[in-house]
């Protein structure tokens, strides 16, 4: 099946990247005022969320898969992040769709919202789409990119703790420039946030009121916090019975590069060299939802025993 | 227009009224707090204490009425605006 046939004819347009930005910076004030931008979470297919009943799955997927593939984005963005820029129509869910057989799930999501709290909520909707799925689902592969591997590595620990039926389908996760260790940006901001509150000036006590309104989806990026309260994401075991990759990139083409140090992929530190890491070097944090290599290594992984 | 696009609007209107109401409110503050600071400087100097005060005094009452004024506007347009997406509503809704 040709890629162009398995992705939404109508992609996300500017309404939706302004709403998706502005969730990102304050969807938890927007859930909380019961705002109408704000994002419910809900697979969207042709930039309309799906209804998780066994009719509308049926008529979404004329010809669904034993296997799923669930696709979550990063902060401030939609289902669009995946979507190579030059070629709309194809995406990692497409692709693996065509090489692999997958049937390609999309998240649109509330990126403002504590990430515990997306969490639950992907928990819950993973186990309805389970539930009203037309065919009994063999394999699950999850795929978070940026905050959307926190939100995935949340809604394993919460799906494992009360032993939902979907956590056992999973067979690989993806975190793709994911902040496991915490993001440095948010780190800076707070430092940031925390100076302007110490000088003693109206001017900067106001600017750190303002800069103090960004959302707790973003703050909770600064640990890479996935669950509630106090305990960080050291806490959170990774899933049992699932292999967990985890793919990184760097600003510029040498690894060892200062910039590279520092800044790691723009935005994210890249994680320790490991048995399952794959770094790539010169793709930054934002490319690394919509790259060939980084595909090919998925679908390497995704095809291996 | 669809009812996802007028929520969305309307959320948006929301959005703006709110944070322009929060900024007034916030700017506000730190405006009166910058203005003071020289005129507790001058009043320190008793012969003219009592006039620096008096300024102080009116200095402040115009500032509030200017981020009154924008408050004031800020909701009067909300109100306007809110009121014509009712309308506009009430003409997309299928009878």
């Amino acid at each position: 099946m040709s890629d162009a046939a398995n992705k939404p004819a109508a992609a996300p347009g500017l309404g939706a990247t302004l709403a998706s930005i502005v969730n990102g910076c304050f969807g938890d004030y927007l859930s909380q005022r019961d705002n109408g931008l704000a994002i419910d979470m809900a697979f969207y297919r042709h930039n309309r969320p799906l209804s998780l009943t066994p009719e509308a799955l049926r008529a979404a997927f004329p010809a669904p898969t034993a296997r799923l593939c669930v696709l979550l984005h990063g902060l401030c963005c939609h289902e669009g992040a995946w979507d190579y820029p030059d070629n709309p129509a194809r995406s990692y869910g497409s692709a693996l769709q065509a090489d692999l057989g997958f049937t390609p799930l999309f998240l649109r999501y509330n990126t403002g919202l504590p990430i515990p709290y997306n969490g639950k909520a992907l928990d819950t909707l993973l186990e309805q789409l389970l539930a009203a799925y037309p065919l009994p689902v063999e394999e699950l592969v999850l795929l978070g990119h940026s905050m959307g591997g926190l939100v995935l590595r949340g809604a394993c620990h919460f799906g494992a703790e009360r032993g939902a039926a979907w956590v056992g389908k999973v067979s690989r996760v993806f975190y793709i420039g994911t902040p496991h260790e915490g993001a440095a940006l948010e780190q800076v901001g707070h430092l940031v946030n925390s100076i302007l509150h110490a000088v003693p000036n109206p001017i900067t006590h106001l600017l750190g009121d303002v800069a103090n309104q960004r959302s707790q989806g973003i703050k909770d990026l600064r640990h890479g916090t996935v669950l509630d309260g106090a305990a960080g994401v050291a806490a959170v075991p990774w899933l049992a019975g699932a292999q967990h990759y985890m793919i990184a990139g760097t600003v510029t083409d040498d690894p060892e590069h200062l910039a590279a140090k520092l800044f790691g992929d723009g935005l994210v530190q890249p994680p320790q060299a490991g048995e399952n890491v794959c770094l790539f070097p010169g793709i930054d944090h934002m490319q690394l939802a919509h790259d060939d290599a980084v595909y090919e290594q998925i679908k390497t992984w995704c095809a291996s025993t | 227009m669809n009812p996802e696009t007028l929520r969305q609007i309307r959320g948006a209107k929301d959005l703006l009224e709110e944070a322009i109401e929060a900024l007034a409110v916030s700017v506000g503050d730190a405006h009166r707090k910058m203005a003071r600071q020289p005129y507790a400087l001058l009043a320190r100097i008793e012969p003219i204490a009592a006039p620096v005060r008096a300024i102080e005094e009116a200095h402040l009452r115009i500032t509030d009425g200017v981020y009154f004024s924008i408050r004031l506007g800020n909701r009067l347009v909300g109100v306007v605006a809110g009121f014509a997406l009712d309308r506009i509503e009430g003409v997309a809704r299928p009878k």
